[in-house]
Order: C-alpha cells, then structure tokens, then sequence
C-alpha cells in the first residue's frame, strides 16, 4: 500500500496545527506583530573581518602630514589601553596615510584612491565614522559585532532575525553565511562557526554557510549515481513509511520531519539556481567585475548576495578575511580594497536598479579600527598599524538609512572620537529598528535571563534614520 | 521560547481549577518574572524599599497602605497596580514590558485571598523524604517513581499507558543505557526470554556494558565543554582525552556521585591524590585557553576563573550564579560579593591569562594510560636490574680506572645525543666576520636542546651563535652577548612572541670560559638554563612569552647573529639533542686532559667507562645508561592533561565592579552563598572544603540537580524543565515530590549511579507505550504529565553510532585520542586560511562518535546539525531541532551513504534468499523491529524501483558503490548491491530509525 503524498501532507498538517508553532517546520517568527513600521525587509552585512584601517580608508587627517613620524602625543592616548603587540614599544610614531584623499559626490565625503568605485555612490552611503567597541582583540571584537558580548555563546545577529522575524522564503534557509580569503593578510585572523550560530536558540536558527564548492550547502548534493527522479521516488516512500508511523503515533513531529525532507529536496534546486551564475548577462559581470566569475571572491559573494536578496533571505552575511595589517600595510590594503571595492559599490548600485536598496540594509564594516601611529619600523613607503577600538569607520545605506550622510567625527589622529559617537549595541538596535524590531522587547528567556542582542544597553541611532 | 512559557499552565489545566495556590509554583515566577528587576534581590536596581524576593519586603508597610494584605484582595495595592490599565500608576510600568495576564492576575488575587502564605525558594529546601502517594492503579506500579506520576495522571484526570512492545522497549533500554540499539540476535533473546525478570536482565547487562560508561559520558562532556582545540582565534590542538577517558572509567566502575563530584572539582587537594584523582580535576581545565597575540593576559585569566564558578554552579547547584558577576543577582539570592567568594576558591592555580596557542597550557601533567604505566613500571624494573648489574662491577671499575693510563693530551666529551660539534679555535672574530656552519641545529620550539661552546670574549657586545634572521630582534634562537650579560633570545615576534633571558652579572672578558644553554622545550623562560663554567647563572626574565614556534630557515651561525658580530675567540662548539643536567653540563665544562685528571674524576670515570673499560663492563655501563635515556624518551611521549593545582598561597581575590578585570574592589575570601547552608566550620578553606560542601547531604541542590539531569537523558525533558536553572527563575518541577524522592534516595543510597539509573528506567512510567491518546494529546501535548513514553530525535552521537553498528562497521574501542571520520574537504581552511582537516583512515572513521575530534571554530557538521552542543561553554540542557539540514545529511553524507551500502551487503550476505527476508533483516537491523505488512509493502516496490534503475544504468550503480574507503563484496551484483543500498538509506532516514520511542 503506498499512500499518496499529498494525501498524507494534508493530513499531517492537520495533526500539526498546534505544535508547528514549536517545532522545525515553521518559519514564521516569534514577533508577529512588528514593534515598529519596518524600513528594511533583510540585510546584507559585509562584514570586513581582521578591522579596516579607516585612516587609510574614509577618515581623512591632513594634520599628520606635517607630525610625520612624532611621537603621539599623550594627550591623545590618554591612556588607552594597548594590545600585547605594542605595549612595550618604546615610540609610538605617527603615520599619515600614503593614500591620497578626495571629496566625492555632493555629500562632499573624503575616500581615498584606494576606493575609487565606492567614491562614485558616496551619495548612496551614510558614514558613520564614530563606530567604537570595546574589544582591542579579533576574537572578542568579531563575537561582539556578531552577538552583543565579547564570550562565545550568545547568538549572533542573524540568528536572532530569524528568530524573531522568519523567512520569507520556504526554500532557502533565513539566515545565509558566505566566506571569502583577501589577498592581503592571507594566513591570520580565522573564523569560527560559531560567529553565525544561534548560542541557545533553537539551533534552526543558525546561519547556513554557502560555499564555493561542488556542495554549496554542506551535503547538498545526492551521492553520485543518485539522480533526481530516484530522489522524489525515494522521498515519496519516505513519506508513505513515515505516514504508517505518524498514524500509529499520533506525534505531529512525524510529519515535520517528512515536511523537513521536502523542504531539503527543493534546497536541492533552489540551492543550485541560486548559485549558477550563468544566465546573470555580461553587464553584470562588468559592474562586479572579473572576480564575480569566481566562485568564492568577494565579488562573486556580493553578486549571490544580491540573489539572496531578490528571494527574500532575511540576513545575508559576508565575511571578507585578510584586513589585519599591523605590517607591510600600504602593500596589503591595496590587495584588500582591491578585492572589495568595485562589488560593494557595484551591489549598492545593482540593489538600487532593481529597486531592492529600498529595502535591503547594506552594513560594510568590521570589528575594530587601526592606530594612528605604527606598528614596527615607519619608512617612506611602509608602515603597518595596531588595532584600535576607541573609533572606527563604517558604511551602510539602504533599508530606511539617510543617505549621503557623514555622521560621527574624530579628532585630529582618528584616535578619540569627538562628535556623535556609536558603539556596536547602538548599531544593532538601529539594525533592528529597521526590520521594525525593538531591541529590548526582542528577547529569549535562558538561564533564568531575557536575553537579548544589545544585552542591556543600545541606542538606535535615530539621526542616521529617514523619518519614520 | 517566552511566548510560549505560559502554555504550561494551559496544558495542565489543573493548575488553574480550585485547588490551593501553591507560592513557589504559582506566585514567585511572577514576581520573578516581572516584579524583581526593580523590586528584586539586586540592591543597586531596586527602585523602593518594596521587594517581592522576601516576605518581609512584600509585606511591609508602605506610607499609609501594604503591597499584600494577606486575606484581603481588596486592600493589597499589589492588585490595583497590577490591574491599572495603561496608566501611570500600572506595575509594571507601560515602559518595561506588556501587563500581566489575567491568568496571571487572577492567581495573585486567589494567593491573597487563600492568605499569601509565602514559603523560601523551592530549591533552596532540603528535599525530605516523601512517602509515595497513593493511586488509583496500585497495580501498575512498580517503583514509586511509578506512584508520583500516577497519582498525578490521576489528579489531571488522565490515563497512564501500557507497556511499551517489547521490540521497542528493548530499542529504548538499549539506546539510553548503551547509546546504541540493541541487535536482532538480543532482541530474539529478549522476546524468546519468558522469565517474569527478563527485563530486569537485560538492564542489567546492559549497566554492565563499557558501552554504559561512554553512552553516560556524553553528555557530561557537553556539561563539562570538553573539546580537542583550544578555543579562541587560533583554536589549536589540545589534549584533554586522558580526562575524557577518566569519565567513562568513572561510569563505568559506578563512581558513587559523591566522589565523582569531589574528585573532578578537587582530586588534587585529597591526601596523597592518585593519578587519576588528579587527572579528574581537567573538568574544570576544559574552558577555552585564548593564545591570541597581544591580548591582556589579566583580562582571560579572569575571565578562565569565570567560567569555572560558572561551569560549577551550573553543573552542581544549577545555579546562574554569572548573572551575578557584574550586580548582584536580580532574580536569585546571590550577592555579587558572594559570587567572588565562590571565584576565589578557583583562582589560584598557576596559570597564565595567554594560553598556549598550540597544546596544552600550564599547570598541566604527563598521564600515562594504564599500558603505558606498565611499560613505564616494566622500564623501572629493568633499570633498576641494569642498574644492580652494573653496581657490581664497581670493584673491576675502580681497579681499572686506577690502571688507566691515557694518552698525553686525550680528550672526552659526552657523545651521548650529541648531534653536532665544531671546532673554531684558528677563528679569530673580529667584530666583523661570521662562520656559517649550515643547514644545523635547526630545533623547532618544543624540542629540547643544548648548546656547548668556550668563549673567549673581547667585548660584551656580539652574538656568540644563532640560528635567527641576521637583524635586531630578528626571529629565532641566538646566545649573545648584550651590554657585558650574556643573553638567549627565542622569538618569532619581538615582543609579544618572544622569550628573552639574561644572566646578571658581566661576562668575563678575555679569558676562556665554558658556556651552555639549555632549552627544555617547556615554551617558557623557566625552562631556560644558562652556565658559566658549569654553574648555573641567576636569570632576569625580561620577556616570557613564548606561543608560536621559532624555527627560522637560516643557517647556524658563529659569532653573529640579530645584526650584531663577536670579538674574540669560540671554540668547541657542541649542540646535543636534549638539555643536558647540571653534571653533564659540569663535565662539558671542565677543559683538562684526560692525562692530567686526578683519578677521583668524574670526567675521568666516564670517559674510562667509554673508553677503557673491558667490554663487559662498558656493556653494563651502557645498558644501564640507554634503558635510563630510553625511558626517559618515552616519558616525552606521554600523552599530558591539564589539571588543577592549587598555589602555595592563595592568590587574593577581589570583588570585580561591573565584572571587569580592570576595575578590582573590595578583597574577598573564599565563602559559600549565605543563601545555602554554611561551609563545615572544620572544613579547609579551599576547593576541596567546597567540594565536600557540595556532596553534603544538607545542601539542597546537587542531589536534585543531577538526578533531574539523569531524568532529562530518558524523558527528553527535565522535571524541572530548566535543567540549568533551578533559581526563581527556573521552571517549576512537573513533579515535585519525586524529584525529592529521587535526590533523597541517591543520597541514600549513597550516590549509587547505576542503582539510579536502574531505579528510573525498571520504573513502569518509563516502560510504558509512546503512543499519545487523542485525550493526552490534547490536555499534555508535551507529555510533561508522562502519560505515555516520551518520543524524541536521537542525540547526534546516536544516530551517527546506530549506523555504524548496523552497517557493521563500528570500531569499538574505549578511550584514546580523537579520531578524524569523515568530513567534507576545506571546512577548516576556509574558516582560517591553515591547514585543512586531515581525515582518518581504516577503523578510525568508523569509531563512536563521542571519539570524533571536536574543533570549537568548526565541530564535526554532522554533530552541529543534529543539535550537538558547541562546547564553547557548559551546557545541560539537551536541544532537539528539526531542519532540512539534517534531511540532506541522513541521505548525501558519505558516512550515511557507505552505512546503506553495508547493511545492504548485510541483507544479501545474511539475511536470506528472499528479497522480502532480506528487506526485513535489514529493517530490523535499523528499526529492531519486523516491518508491518504495510511497510513491507513499500520496501518490495521501493527495491524493485531500484533494481529496474540500477540494471538499466549499471554506472549509476556502480558510482553509488563507490562511496566510502571500507572494501565491497565483489561477489555481490553491484545493481542488486547498488538497489538494497539505497532501500537501506530509506530505512536509515526514517523518522523511527532516528527517533526513540
């Protein structure tokens, strides 16, 4: 006897009205009603891990020029504290940036030529370059971006997204990681699984990682020999053997797990049209550039990003490695800016072709910034800097966010920020007033604790807001 | 989920009829919930004098009016504020969150009415002794585990359930005792055993099984965050298995609870502690080590001591005791002064904030394996038998040292793991030349080593040698001269990678000294010796950290290096493979002939033994020195383990303001929470005095906590559901009195695990039938009521293990290093950019899954997708999800995929003639049960789809076959093969193959 599917789908829906809402094959999120009228649908966050240097990037100090190689003066350190890396330097010599620096756009933002693509949508992007954390090292700095706490456990930023708001997509997982290795610093600052992972929610909520190999969802693809039409067969005799267990058990947890299955066997086509590239017209390829064509750069990552974004994937992350450069910095961040600028404007201004920038937020930025002065030996044409966490520079735009706007200010060092400052809990409240979420009402009870993802502090920062 | 807290209430429904309102169960999770943050336990956030966590708080007077009036709703402002609407006067306020529910409302108002009796926290009283209830159904109980869950059924009006089938009770006994199913042959016994004790048999063979030990150990490796890597950035190898296998021994020799508890938390503080009893204290050297460059050290060392008093007061008291770590506790009775009372009991060891990158970070210890002590007692023995032979020629030596006339001008210098040596004595250096002496010496940083040479020196400035860049600060080793001292430098990164020692006093000029350097392989400046003459010189230690190797692709060079060149004269320059002991380095030292020596010389006596000895004589000389040598190489070999230790004298601990390392206040000593009962005035202050503290049968919590874990592992869900947090804030118990009799019978019996164990699962709730009744479904859909048997996923481990054995192809083996099954290519490399996984082969991918290494940056996929807790930190509470993500791992990963194609060769080699027999031999091997005729159905036309596929496409059947590295019968069909392979993945991917029921 072999019972037909749909039959038994139905059926199973039946049995699983209620205990859906707590089990796997539900993707609605746990705020039903938004707390506030959302401005954003999803975001895509190119996350820039091992920290920018924001005084070679976007935070301009023609002052250094003339302090070139002095000593910084105490005044400005302040006493900040130091990493292990050049706490016992003797001298801390000032070195200006060797990029130069223009004004673009009509918002008049300073880049330097190390980004000559993301010049040209400056008045796409609001700067924020009063970004600071509290973390001087990789591993505290990136789980804090990613979770609101230093200590690995809590769940990251995607993850309470899906969490809290769902998918919109029954065919691809909400929350989507992509990874890609920069030509600058090639051999440091890893990444974790867990930087993506849901801490104690549910583990459903998890980022899945895409890769750029044969499977780009780990174990995608049928075994070899397995074909398509054997699959279907397969699942059609798994459901019928599950719906003599389910009616013998009367447990709706039956029939989402045969839900689950499905929901697999349309990833493995979904999964595929997603990452083929080969229908996307040569005008995509000369806005991303050359190495969108291949798989797993940067670029090819912005270039899936988008598709993410067309079918509605909640939380779209990038992580670019390679930007930790305490030396030979002038070479590596040339490599670094190389691999990214042209697809990250190119993503802003494909987005905003299609229409899609309205309600996507673009977040570009990473865990820490860089010191003014050197690491190791100052040369004519070398340098390298420390990590700073007193002030940072990064970009978003899209979703709700103003554009063309500069917000935030340092002083003549980029070493202390004088205007407007914004830590990482503020940046996650307004990340979540955007896709319409109070920070502190999107909470997990553990522990005996509401949790959340601005543990307890975040101010959204309303003046880089269009008026709601 | 906290939209869904409530429900609890709405399926027991009970709870709301007209019984007693119970304070601790109905009213303190309100209060908790939504009163405590501003009228809680926390000093600095309560906002009135008004506080809901004490009696005296609650009921006190208030200006002209009381929050409780004890009988008297009417009067309470407690219910006027909490029935406010959106006003100003509404608690709490519009601001802080949503107001309460009626439900919740109207529970207030009947507790005043009934009195507004109020009672300590639940779990903060002693359990007693319960007497079990009486029920409806005397019969059915076997235990009073029985008892508890009947007369509560009887309360809530609904039924309990018969025995589970006996195929499927033997699948669930099996699988929680053993982590694995049972096999056709033991489920023919059992149905074929008609003893009316059958059963009670066959848990106790399974209590006997070393598979109990391992399948136990799970979880408390997820409690405990055990792991293969060290966490943090570079999340390196690390070696903690020795502790691993010291838990499943535990287990498995049935530790009393007691002991286990007090030798994983202070084996090393008991009087003369044995191997394993220090060994047991890694549970709490489990956390993550970070080895990041540049971090402050005092902010990890702080934060290790954390997630130690975290890690225990989760584990034992199931306690939040790090809610209390920046502020008092909001919800519980822990002061943040008491919470560094507890830190200071795990503060003092001597560790260091920046752990090793790479290994193991102090205080650690080699921890031979059982074989390995004997081969070590077997060394010990032939030493000593060497030793006794030699001992006995010592008349022939004397004689013959005496008779001994060497050669005018001779020489002898050990040759004994000499590697090279060079003589320079021609050279002069002057300031400006160096000698390449090549591709030497080139000893990585955890190899031991020593460096030989004369010196004499015409400045104080210049390296003597050096394998290192040739520029300041370079990378690598070097011995120089620096501003008169003599100094060795071990860098990779100047500064925060980097060991730099020097002697203190001036090196004398002009004339010839002997100098050596030993390098103990230890990573640290203490592992550094320098000599002058055969003395040990006093060290300054100006820079000791030491993480990453420092092994350089330069030349070893002689009288340079670091960008600086030598004056004078070198000579005699001997590099050994070990770090020579202080006699040794004294003879190195001693530059006379042999000719010239006094017949009392040591130097003398060993190079006559080398030398002039008969050969009978140099025979035992050298048996004797090699077995020593040979022992101590294996020594090196010894897998280690990180411990506790505890320092001479306590380090000071300090209240932490805000929990920041950077911000010490007040002094504290070691103390337990006033809130639990006081530590035994005679009891040491220490880890142990707390220990013992914790095992105490007066303490109120550790009985419950475990036995509610233990419950959890077979109901799928705690008694009390929050198995981390039995605080005001946890769930109140589904059953309390049997959680009670539980703690209080394992105190009983004095800890007895496997007594618990048996207690629990012989019980009749626990044998009973999964089957939900429409009316179960509908009043309990969780069964928190246990109506029937719970139905849940199998952990991770299981469903992967239940493969390997049905496959056949499982490994079994107790104990050892991780092991590295297979896993897909680059998951490694593209986290860090380093070296990718290195996949096992042969019967390591085949071993449990509790062996498989576990990565915290990246752990096994398969385990992550099945819910696997991260070992980033302690987790209790067991998680079971649901995704399309495991769909497509039960079908596509090879280890899935190679699991079918076995069992398949398993239906065609053993399981009949017929494909229907063969179909069901494999469903058994996967299910332990006979499929229905229905499913039966489904398989014949399933294997019939197939074999039609695979003959028409022998390719397919052929590419299919080819997965996985365990050899294919080559007599078997590969279509035929190829078909009952991919039935066997059907069956392996049923919800009931994953599930126990």
């Amino acid at each position: 006897m072999i019972l037909n599917r749909r039959k038994l789908l139905q059926t199973a829906a039946g049995t699983a009205a209620f205990s859906s809402l707590l089990r796997g094959d539900d993707t609605s999120g746990i705020v039903a009603t938004p707390h506030f009228k959302p401005t954003a649908k999803r975001v895509i966050y190119l996350f820039q891990s091992g920290a920018p240097s924001q005084l070679d990037l976007f935070d301009y100090k023609p002052v250094l020029e003339k302090l070139r190689a002095k000593d910084l003066p105490d005044s400005v350190r302040q006493g900040q504290r130091l990493t292990g890396m050049t706490a016992t330097q003797t001298a801390f010599p000032v070195a200006p940036s060797l990029f130069q620096f223009a004004q673009h756009g009509k918002s008049g933002a300073w880049v330097s030529d190390l980004m000559p693509h993301t010049s040209k949508v400056v008045d796409d992007l609001c700067f924020i370059r009063s970004m600071n954390t509290e973390q001087i090292n990789h591993d505290p700095a990136i789980t804090f971006c990613q979770t609101g706490f230093q200590l690995a456990g809590r769940p990251s930023i995607g993850s309470w997204l899906a969490y809290g708001l769902g998918s919109e997509n029954k065919e691809l997982p909400s929350f989507v990681v992509m990874i890609s290795q920069g030509s600058g610093n090639v051999s440091d600052q890893p990444l974790y699984d867990r930087l993506w992972g849901s801490g104690f929610l549910p583990s459903r909520y998890q980022g899945v990682k895409f890769r750029a190999a044969t499977d780009p969802v780990l174990y995608l693809s049928n075994p070899p020999g397995i074909d398509g039409t054997t699959r279907r067969r397969y699942l059609d005799d798994l459901s019928a053997l599950n719906a003599i267990n389910q009616n013998e058990f009367n447990d709706p947890e039956i029939a989402a797990r045969t839900a689950q299955y499905e929901m697999a066997f349309r990833m493995q086509t979904s999964v595929p049209e997603l990452t083929d590239l080969s229908k996307e017209p040569e005008s995509t390829f000369d806005l991303y550039g050359p190495d969108a064509k291949r798989p797993g750069t940067f670029a090819a990552n912005c270039l899936l990003a988008r598709r993410l974004a067309e079918r509605g994937v909640r939380f779209i992350q990038l992580f670019h490695r390679g930007w930790d450069q305490h030396t030979n910095l002038p070479k590596q961040i040339r490599g670094q800016s190389k691999d990214t600028d042209q697809a990250s404007a190119a993503l802003v201004q494909d987005l905003k072709q299609r229409g899609l920038l309205d309600d996507t937020l673009v977040v570009w930025g990473g865990e820490f910034g860089r010191t003014v002065y050197s690491q190791g030996k100052l040369t004519a044409d070398d340098y390298g800097r420390d990590h700073h966490p007193r002030c940072f520079t990064i970009w978003m735009t899209g979703g709700g966010v103003k554009r063309g706007l500069i917000h935030g200010e340092t002083d003549d060092f980029s070493y202390n920020i004088t205007r407007d400052p914004v830590d990482i809990h503020d940046l996650h409240a307004t990340i979540l007033r955007t896709l319409g979420l109070d920070h502190t009402k999107l909470t997990f009870k553990f522990s005996g604790r509401h949790f959340r993802l601005t543990d307890v502090k975040g101010r959204i920062v309303n003046e880089v807001l269009n008026a709601a | 989920m906290p939209r869904f807290s409530l429900l609890i209430f709405a399926a027991l429904p009970g709870l709301l009829g007209a019984q007693t309102i119970e304070f601790n169960r109905d009213i303190r999770p309100i209060f908790s919930d939504r009163c405590y943050t501003c009228h809680g336990p926390s000093s600095s956030t309560r906002r009135s004098p008004l506080r809901f966590d004490t009696e005296e708080g609650a009921k006190q007077k208030l200006g002209n009016h009381f929050a409780l009036v004890p009988g008297k709703p009417g009067e309470s402002e407690l219910l006027r504020r909490v029935t406010a609407g959106n006003t100003p006067l509404r608690m709490p306020p519009v601001s802080s969150g949503p107001a309460l529910t009626e439900a919740e409302v109207s529970l207030l108002r009947r507790w005043i009415e009934q009195g507004a009796v109020w009672e300590k926290h639940w779990s903060f009283i002693p359990p007693k002794p319960v007497v079990p209830p009486a029920v409806s159904d005397a019969a059915w109980v076997r235990n009073p585990i029985d008892a508890f869950v009947l007369a509560r059924l009887d309360k809530e009006g609904l039924r309990h359930s018969g025995e589970a089938p006996r195929e499927t009770l033997l699948r669930r006994v099996t699988f929680d005792l053993t982590g694995l199913p049972p096999t056709p042959a033991e489920v023919d016994a059992f149905l074929a055993d008609k003893a009316p004790n059958a059963y009670e048999k066959v848990v106790d063979r399974l209590l006997a099984s070393s598979r109990y030990g391992e399948r136990m150990a799970m979880r408390w490796l997820d409690a405990a965050r055990y792991a293969d890597t060290n966490g943090y950035q570079t999340d390196a190898e690390r070696y903690m298995w020795r502790w691993r296998d010291w838990v499943i021994e535990a287990f498995n020799r049935n530790m009393p609870y007691d002991r286990f508890t007090v030798e994983q938390l202070a084996g090393d503080l008991l009087p003369n502690p044995t191997l394993d009893q220090r060994i047991a204290t890694g549970f709490n050297r489990n956390h993550r080590g970070n080895g990041e460059g540049g971090i402050v050290p005092e902010e990890y060392a702080v934060e290790y001591v954390i997630d130690r008093v975290d890690t225990t007061s989760t584990v034992f008291l199931g306690l939040t005791a790090g809610c209390a770590r920046c502020h008092d506790h909001k919800y519980d009775p822990i002061a943040q002064k008491e919470y560094y009372q507890l830190y200071a009991f795990f503060n003092s060891l001597p560790e260091r904030g920046n752990a090793q990158k790479y290994g193991n970070s102090p205080p650690l210890m080699a921890a031979p394996t059982p074989p390995q002590q004997a081969y070590l007692q077997e060394f010990d023995t032939r030493i000593a038998a060497a030793k006794a032979k030699f001992d006995a020629l010592q008349s022939r030596v004397d004689a013959g040292l005496k008779a001994w006339k060497p050669a005018p001008g001779s020489q002898w210098f050990t040759a004994r793991e000499l590697k090279n040596q060079w003589s320079a004595d021609s050279t002069v250096f002057d300031g400006k030349n160096v000698r390449d002496l090549g591709d030497n010496a080139d000893f990585s940083f955890q190899d031991p080593f020593t460096i030989s040479l004369r010196v004499k020196a015409a400045s104080g400035d210049g390296a003597l040698i050096s394998r290192a860049k040739d520029e300041p600060e370079g990378p690598g080793y070097s011995l120089v001269l620096a501003n008169g001292k003599l100094q060795a430098n071990f860098v990779l990164r100047w500064l925060d990678d980097a060991i730099r020692v020097e002697t203190t006093t001036d090196f004398p000029l002009n004339d010839w000294h002997h100098v050596a350097l030993t390098w103990d392989g230890s990573r640290y400046a203490s592992g550094v010796t320098i000599y002058v003459d055969g003395v040990a010189q006093p060290l300054k230690f100006n820079v000791d950290y030491m993480n990453q190797d420092f092994r350089q692709k330069e030349p070893l060079r002689l009288g340079g290096g670091l960008g600086t060149r030598f004056r004078g004269q070198l000579d005699e320059v001997r590099i050994y493979r070990n770090a020579l002991p202080v006699n040794e380095i004294r003879l190195l030292a001693i530059a006379d002939t042999l000719d010239t020596l006094p017949s009392t010389s040591e130097k003398l006596r060993r190079a006559y033994l080398d030398q002039g000895a008969p050969a009978d004589v140099q025979i035992a000389w050298k048996t004797w020195l090699g077995l020593t040598e040979d022992r101590a190489k294996f020594a090196a070999t010894l897998p280690t383990v990180m411990v506790m230790e505890e320092l001479p004298t306590p380090r000071d601990a300090f209240l932490l303001q805000r929990g920041s390392y950077e911000r010490p206040g007040q002094k504290v000593s070691r103390d337990v929470p006033a809130a639990l009962p006081p530590l035994s005035p005679d009891a040491p202050r220490n880890r142990l005095g707390f220990a013992k503290w914790l095992t105490d049968p007066k303490n109120p919590l550790p009985a419950r906590v475990a036995v509610n874990r233990f419950w959890q592992m077979y109901f799928g869900t705690g008694i009390v559901k929050t198995v981390e947090d039995f605080g005001s804030q946890g769930e109140w118990p589904s059953h309390p009195e049997l959680l009670d009799w539980l703690a209080t019978e394992f105190i009983r019996t004095n800890w007895d695990v496997k007594a618990l164990q048996k207690t629990i699962v012989m019980s009749a709730t626990y044998r009973q039938a999964s089957k939900a009744s429409p009316e179960a479904a509908e009043k309990d859909p969780n069964n928190r009521l246990l109506s029937h048997a719970p139905r849940f996923r199998l952990p991770a481990e299981m469903v992967r293990d239940q493969a390997l054995l049905a496959s056949g192809l499982l490994a079994e083996k107790l104990g050892g290093p991780s092991v590295k099954p297979y896993q897909p290519a680059g998951l490694w490399k593209e986290l860090s950019g380093g070296e990718d996984y290195r996949q096992d082969h042969g019967a390591d991918l085949y071993r449990r899954s509790m062996y498989t290494f576990w990565k915290r940056a990246s752990p096994p996929p398969m385990m992550s997708n099945f819910d696997a807790a991260g070992r980033e930190a302690c987790m209790v509470r067991e998680n079971r999800t649901n995704t399309p993500l495991q769909a497509l791992d039960l079908m596509n990963d090879v280890t899935f995929v190679e699991a079918a194609r076995r069992i398949a060769q398993r239906m065609l080699n053993e399981g009949g003639a017929a494909p229907a027999d063969r179909l069901a031999f494999g469903f058994r091997l996967v299910t332990s049960r006979r499929p229905t005729p229905a499913e039966a159905g489904v398989l014949s036309n399933a294997l019939r789809y197939n074999l039609d596929r695979f003959q028409t496409d022998p390719s397919a059947a052929a590419k299919l076959l080819e997965q996985g590295e365990s050899a294919r019968d080559p007599k078997l069909n590969p279509s035929e093969l190829a078909a009952y392979s991919t039935v066997a993945s059907l069956m392996l991917n049923l919800d009931e193959a994953v599930t126990r029921q």
